[in-house]
Formats: structure tokens, C-alpha cells, sequence
């Protein structure tokens, strides 16, 4: 469902992104993992159409996004770390502003689909309030629902949990779970190595732009020779220097 | 920019500099209405100081992201008070010290004053600054007391814009250019009563006025010393009031201002509003034109200004209907046809400000949420091009406005009134297109006030190329115009050549027109999807 193929990113002197090789399946729950200034974000924001690659592409769902931006972006969702939304419009506004950007005209539906949405976020009482007024955790609910309105087939995640609180965490952790057995896919970045845990089955872990490992979180304690949670496998990875190699980074 | 800054600062200096000397010339008055010209500019600065103040306090006193660190750390209330406040100070006073000091120097060249003059405007401008700041910053801390911060923005700039719009039109309905035309009057006496009106004695631009004019005519200078202790003790007391006022209230606001207050989206016209002027457009169109409208009409710092807008309409058309047109000794169907033909430019450089505060801003008024759009199916050029679409109907109501009333007053010929109009229409595409696409070439998604946008290095460019895009319609038809307005009056025919030059004119008018339309669309697009 998703390919990078040899993606890099330069900014002047810094390769943010190196080389990005990967590929995830249809209805995979991915785990993006890595230190701060790894990488995550670029790739993130390459895959959601926001940032221009310097070189290599993203293939979505068989479509390049280079050469069919508009049709690749149908099927995406994107969820960024920071929620910058438009404070003067309402929830609802909001919402509605999203479906009228992917061309869902179906009054009826549509209006099912947002109250059912809203009702999902516990965001039903503040629909009409203007987002000015919103929190970041319901500003970050808010940004889920509107990637969620086009029921996408893709959904592109940067740090879903910065900001929610940990009802709010649970939340997002079932729905992304339910989602993915529906056959979407979900490439989400985190720091939160429990969440990584509890709900990928399939993670990589990107250093100085490049994959240093991938597979489940079992395969990763092998490859980095450790015998205990996810965050002292994390910390044995990326301590210092690039494991080549650790598992295969074809894909799995 | 520092050349053009300079050029501003020369040409000011030079303009106040004429009038100066003019004054100066004149017998009998001329002193009375160098005296009155001081002290109106100087009541205006101060007036604008204070509004200044006003708005600059509120960021940042209580709105600057950086606040709540100052308020954090080991400080006495009263050292992040006056440190903010000294911040406020320099922040909304340099704009207004700039644009005075040509004005003030250009006096210093004509009347030749004295040493005293020039230390005098040193201090007694900073006392006056500080006045004015004081009384600015004094009612920033009530207004925060009484509304939440965020609401005494909106308050302060509504009230603002509509005093500024209610002064402008108060101002020119009074006919000030009366003043420089004595057979006006009924009588001597009655003139020179409207020129020797007072202000009041009370005003710290009263004392710091008498002051320089004592200098500026060597007159008495007894009075000096007492103006200049009544403004410094004014300015003391004021300092010494805001710091016990900041004690008592000034945290208490700040930490009202942090708190989040729920809104609701206002229903009704707004709905209707948008949903009329969306109903042509498709879903995704709509949806942007929709979003756009909401957040304009949700703004008071943005709609305040169709107020101004408004009041700049009226003030316009009544110039053209109070033009002393019977007192030339110019034909009179000539001077008609003359002036609305150069209407054309000067409604189009109007067109031009408006623009550069309206529609250079509209793509960067996106900001932070521009991601948005850039992740969303709807690609870059349907969102430029909706963006165009949806000014490009007001600006046109607006421009065939100001053409088609003033036209009625000068009553100008039907081929003047048709060549005008469709002037103006059709420039207005290129206005437009020049305001978005040179607003997505020089987008700022990082600002912190939408107003801040039109006033950076993009908007200043944007308004160089509009205006020269206008005069060169204006040079490029003038030519034909004269021809064939004068072949209309004297009723004699066009010769064929002639009709060659008119036909090339007005082909490289198109040619110009739809290149201002092509070219800054595709540049700002590219520049857009390059953004990163």
C-alpha cells in the first residue's frame, strides 16, 4: 500500500533523509520510531504531500504521488504533530470545510458521518463553538475526525498522542486498531515507545534519516541483543552507531 | 527598503518644506497657519501615539508567548511591568518619531530657530511620547481589567478604525482647503477666528507647540519654563500612576488573559452570506470561498476596516463633487474628459491600497493551518485561482464605484464614461491577480497579525509593481484618449494613421492587462509548491 523508494531530503548541508527505502502493507499498523532529528517528521510530511522530496518517490496504493498528487491525496489522511487549525471557524465549519476539499457532496451521509465522528471524539458539545476556544487535545481530536471524514485508505500519523490526555490516548489507540482491521493502513511516528508496543505490529527505527532496524518488537530485542522493553532496545539501537542490517529492510 | 525609506523621508521633508515656506510668504497669515499646522500635527501624533500604545500594550503586556516565562521567574511584578512597559514604549513609538522628524526639521530649515528649539523637541517629544504612552498603557490595563484581552484587541481596533473613519470623514466634510481660500468667508474677522481657534491649555501638545513656537518666531520665552516643568511633571506623575495601578491590577488582567472563553459561531447572515456567494462555485471551491468568508467576517481586526473602507469611498466620490471645475480657465468639457480619464489612475492606485491590505494577504492568511491545503486532493491552482475568484467581484463593484460616480459628477461624455469603465474593468483583473499571485510569491504563514503581512517586503513590492502596472495603462492610453476626445469636441475626423497609433495603444493595453493576469498566477504558484 505504501512504497518510499530511495527517498532523501536535503536541506543545504543536512540530509534530513537518506536513501528511505520501505514498504508497508495494506491494513499494516506501522511504527515509526526514532530519536529527535531523526527524520520522522520530514518523511511524514514528504508522504503527506507537504514536503517536496529532493529526490526518490512515494508510491501510494500503486499511484505515484509526484505524478498524481490529487488521486494520491484522496486516498490519504494526515494527522500532523502540531494541530494549526483554523481558529475562527467552528468544529462543525471545520468538518464541513474538510469534506468540501475532498469533494464529498452527499448532504445526508455527510451529515451522519461528521455527528457519528464527533460523537467517536467526544466532541458533540463543541461543535459549534469556534476552535479558537478548543484545547490542544480537542484540537488534536478534531484533526483525527477530519482525516478520518474521507475515510481514507492510507492514514499518515505524527505523533497522535502529544497532548491528549490518557482517555483521549486510549481512545486514539482503539479506533487506529479498529481502523487498521478495516484494512486501513496506518504509518504512524511516535515517541511513545508503550504505544509503539501495544499496538504495531510492524516497526522501524530511523537514525540520521535512515532505517537502522525493522520487524516486530520480538525481532527487534534480537537484533539489538537485548532482553527487555521496547525502550532499552530503542536505546541499544540508536545509541550512537548505525546496526547495519539489523533485520532485512525489504519488505516484511 | 532603506532607499525607499529614504526616498519617503526626502519627499516629506520637501513637501512640508514647501508648504512652510508658502506659509511663510503669505503676508499677515502665514505665521497664524505655521502655528495652527503645528499644532495640528503635533495633536495628531500624540492622538496616534496613544492609539499605538493602546494595541502595543496589549501584546505586550498580556498576549507575547514569552509572558508567561517573565512572569515565572524571580522578578518583582513591578520589574516585569516596567520592563515591558519601557518594551510597549520604543516598540509603537519609533513609526510615528520617524515620520515626525522631517516634518519637524523642515520647520527647523524655514524658521531657522535657535539651539533651544532643537533641544526643546528632543525632550519635550520624549515627554510627550511618554505621556502618551503612559495614558495608552493606563487604559490597556482597565480595558484588560473590565474585557478579557483577547477581546479588548478586538474592542480597541473596532473602536479604533471607527473613530479613524469618523475623524477622516468629520475632517474632510469640514472642507479644511476653505482655510487656505479667504474668499470663503464672509469677512476677515471670521477667517482669522477660524485660524486663531485654540486648542486647550490643558494638552501636553499645547506646552510642547508653545514651546517650539516661542523658538520658531523669537518670541516671549517666558512661558518656556513652565510648559516644560507642566509636561515633565505630567509625564512623572503619569509614571508613577501606571506603576501603582500595575500593582493593583495588572497581574490580575494578565492572568484573566490567559484564561480560554468558549465562543460560538455566530448563525444567520453569515450562513446565508456565504452560502449565496458559494453557489456558483464547485464543493471544493465553495468550501475555500466559505472558510475564507467565515474567518473575515469572524475577525474585527479585518471587517472593522470595510468601515474605513467606506468612509474612503465617500471622502473620494465628494472630492470629485465639490471640484471647482467653473473656476478654470480651462474649457470646461475638455477639463472634464481630462480629469475623469486621469481618474482611471488615480482609482486604480486606490484599487492598488486596497489590494495591498484586502488580497496580497489572502493566501498568507492561511497561516499555520496552510498544511491543510497542501495535504488536501484540491490542487494548488484551483486554490490560487478560487482565491482570485472570490476578490475579483468585490474589487470590481468597487472600481466601477469610483468610476462610474465620479463620471456622473463630471459629467463626462458617453465615450469617456464607456472608456473608463471598461479601463477599470479590466485592470481589476490584474490588480487581483497581481495581489494573490504576488501574495503566493512572498507568502508568510508564520505571522502573528494578518496586518503585519501587507507591510513587509512582498507588500511594499507588490505595491510598486500594481501602481506601474496602473500608470502604464494610464501612459499607454492617454494618447489615443486625447485624440479621440478631442476629435468628439472640436468635431473633426480621426486621421488613418491615427487610428493605427489607437488600435497599437490599446492592443498593448491588452497585451499588458493579460500578462498582469498570466504572470504573477503561474509565478506565485510555482513559488507556492515549492514552499516548504
Amino acid at each position: 500500500m505504501i512504497k518510499l523508494i530511495h527517498l532523501t531530503k536535503t536541506y543545504k548541508e543536512l540530509r534530513a533523509v537518506d536513501d528511505l527505502n520501505l514498504e508497508v502493507k495494506e491494513g499494516a499498523l506501522f511504527g515509526f520510531l526514532g530519536p529527535n532529528g531523526a527524520g520522522k517528521t520530514t518523511t511524514i510530511k514528504m508522504m503527506a504531500g507537504v514536503l517536496k522530496p529532493t529526490s526518490g518517490s512515494v508510491v501510494i496504493d500503486g499511484m505515484d504521488l509526484a505524478e498524481e498528487p490529487e488521486k494520491v491525496k484522496k486516498c490519504i489522511g494526515f494527522i500532523p504533530d502540531r494541530p494549526y487549525l483554523y481558529e475562527k471557524l467552528s468544529g462543525m465549519e471545520f468538518l464541513k470545510f474538510i469534506a468540501g476539499l475532498y469533494g464529498m457532496n452527499h448532504a445526508s451521509s455527510l451529515q451522519t458521518r461528521i455527528r457519528d465522528l464527533l460523537e467517536l471524539f467526544d466532541l458533540t458539545h463543541w461543535r459549534d463553538e469556534l476552535i479558537e476556544s478548543y484545547s490542544h487535545g480537542m484540537k488534536q481530536r478534531l484533526v483525527m475526525c477530519s482525516a478520518l471524514l474521507p475515510q481514507p485508505k492510507v492514514l499518515i500519523v505524527d505523533e497522535p498522542m502529544v497532548g491528549l490526555d490518557p482517555r483521549g490516548a486510549r481512545l486514539v489507540k482503539d479506533i487506529f486498531v479498529e481502523e487498521s482491521l478495516k484494512k486501513t493502513t496506518i504509518f504512524m511516528s511516535t515517541h511513545s515507545l508503550e504505544v509503539a508496543a501495544e499496538v504495531c505490529r510492524d516497526i522501524a527505527i530511523i537514525q540520521a534519516g535512515r532505517i537502522i532496524a525493522r520487524g516486530s518488537s520480538e525481532e527487534l530485542r534480537k537484533a539489538a541483543g537485548v532482553d527487555g522493553s521496547l525502550e532499552s532496545v530503542f536505546l541499544k539501537l540508536t545509541e550512537g552507531k548505525r546496526i547495519a542490517h539489523a533485520t532485512p529492510l525489504s519488505a516484511s | 527598503m532603506i532607499l525607499v525609506g529614504l526616498a519617503f523621508w526626502t519627499l516629506l521633508f520637501g513637501l512640508s518644506f514647501r508648504v512652510l515656506k508658502y506659509f511663510q510668504s503669505v503676508e499677515v497669515i502665514g505665521d497664524l497657519l505655521a502655528h495652527h499646522l503645528l499644532g495640528m500635527i503635533l495633536m495628531v501624533f500624540f492622538s496616534l501615539l496613544i492609539f499605538s500604545h493602546i494595541i502595543t500594550a496589549l501584546s505586550d503586556l498580556y498576549l507575547s508567548s514569552d509572558l508567561e516565562l517573565c512572569h515565572a521567574c524571580p522578578a518583582l511584578l513591578e520589574e516585569v511591568f516596567i520592563s515591558r512597559a519601557i518594551y510597549t514604549l520604543t516598540d509603537s513609538s519609533w513609526m510615528v518619531i520617524v515620520f515626525g522628524l522631517p516634518v519637524m526639521m523642515a520647520y527647523g530649515f524655514v524658521f531657522k530657530p535657535g539651539f533651544g528649539f532643537y533641544f526643546s523637541l528632543l525632550h519635550m517629544g520624549l515627554g510627550v511620547t511618554l505621556i502618551a504612552g503612559g495614558i495608552g498603557i493606563l487604559i490597556t490595563m482597565i480595558l484588560v481589567r473590565v474585557f478579557p484581552a483577547q477581546r479588548t484587541r478586538d474592542v480597541g481596533m473596532l473602536l479604533g478604525v471607527c473613530g479613524l473613519g469618523a475623524l477622516y470623514l468629520m475632517f474632510r466634510l469640514l472642507r479644511p482647503e476653505r482655510l487656505v481660500d479667504p474668499d470663503a468667508f464672509f469677512s476677515i474677522a471670521q477667517y482669522m477666528a477660524a485660524l486663531q481657534g485654540q486648542d486647550s491649555p490643558y494638552l501636553p501638545t499645547h506646552w510642547m507647540t508653545e514651546t517650539l513656537w516661542a523658538y520658531l518666531s523669537r518670541s516671549s520665552e517666558k512661558e518656556i519654563f513652565f510648559h516644560s516643568s507642566l509636561l515633565w511633571s505630567t509625564a512623572g506623575a503619569l509614571i508613577v500612576i501606571n506603576v501603582w495601578v500595575a500593582e493593583a491590577i495588572y497581574f490580575t488582567g494578565f492572568s484573566k488573559s490567559q484564561e480560554a472563553k468558549r465562543r460560538r459561531a455566530g448563525k444567520g447572515l453569515l450562513d446565508f452570506l456565504a452560502a449565496l456567494i458559494k453557489r456558483p462555485f464547485k464543493p471544493e471551491l465553495g468550501a475555500i470561498i466559505d472558510k475564507d468568508l467565515r474567518t473575515f467576517f469572524r475577525d474585527n481586526t479585518q471587517w472593522s476596516q470595510l468601515l474605513l473602507l467606506g468612509a474612503l469611498v465617500v471622502v473620494y466620490v465628494y472630492n470629485f463633487s465639490v471640484l471647482p471645475l467653473d473656476k478654470s480657465p480651462i474649457r470646461v468639457e475638455f477639463l472634464q474628459n481630462e480629469i475623469a480619464f486621469l481618474n482611471v489612475g488615480l482609482a486604480g492606485f486606490v484599487l492598488c491600497a486596497v489590494s495591498v491590505r484586502f488580497i496580497y494577504p489572502a493566501v498568507s492568511s492561511e497561516g499555520a493551518a496552510f498544511w491543510i491545503v497542501q495535504s488536501s486532493p484540491m490542487p494548488l491552482k484551483r486554490f490560487l485561482w478560487t482565491k482570485f475568484a472570490l476578490y475579483l467581484l468585490p474589487m470590481l463593484v468597487l472600481g466601477e464605484t469610483l468610476i462610474l460616480l465620479t463620471n456622473h459628477f463630471l459629467e463626462v461624455t458617453p465615450f469617456m464614461m464607456a472608456l473608463s469603465s471598461v479601463t477599470m474593468f479590466l485592470a481589476v483583473f490584474g490588480i487581483v491577480a497581481l495581489g494573490v499571485g504576488m501574495g503566493a510569491r512572498f507568502p508568510n504563514f508564520n505571522h502573528q497579525n494578518i496586518a503585519q503581512v501587507a507591510t513587509g517586503f512582498g507588500g511594499l513590492m507588490f505595491m510598486i509593481v500594481s501602481a506601474a502596472f496602473v500608470a502604464l495603462i494610464v501612459v499607454l492610453e492617454a494618447g489615443p484618449v486625447y485624440v479621440l476626445v478631442m476629435a468628439e469636441l472640436k468635431g473633426v475626423p480621426v486621421a488613418g494613421w491615427q487610428w493605427l497609433l489607437i488600435a497599437l495603444s490599446f492592443s498593448a493595453v491588452l497585451l499588458i492587462m493579460a500578462a498582469a493576469v498570466y504572470k504573477p498566477m503561474t509565478m506565485g504558484l510555482k513559488a507556492l509548491s515549492e514552499h516548504e
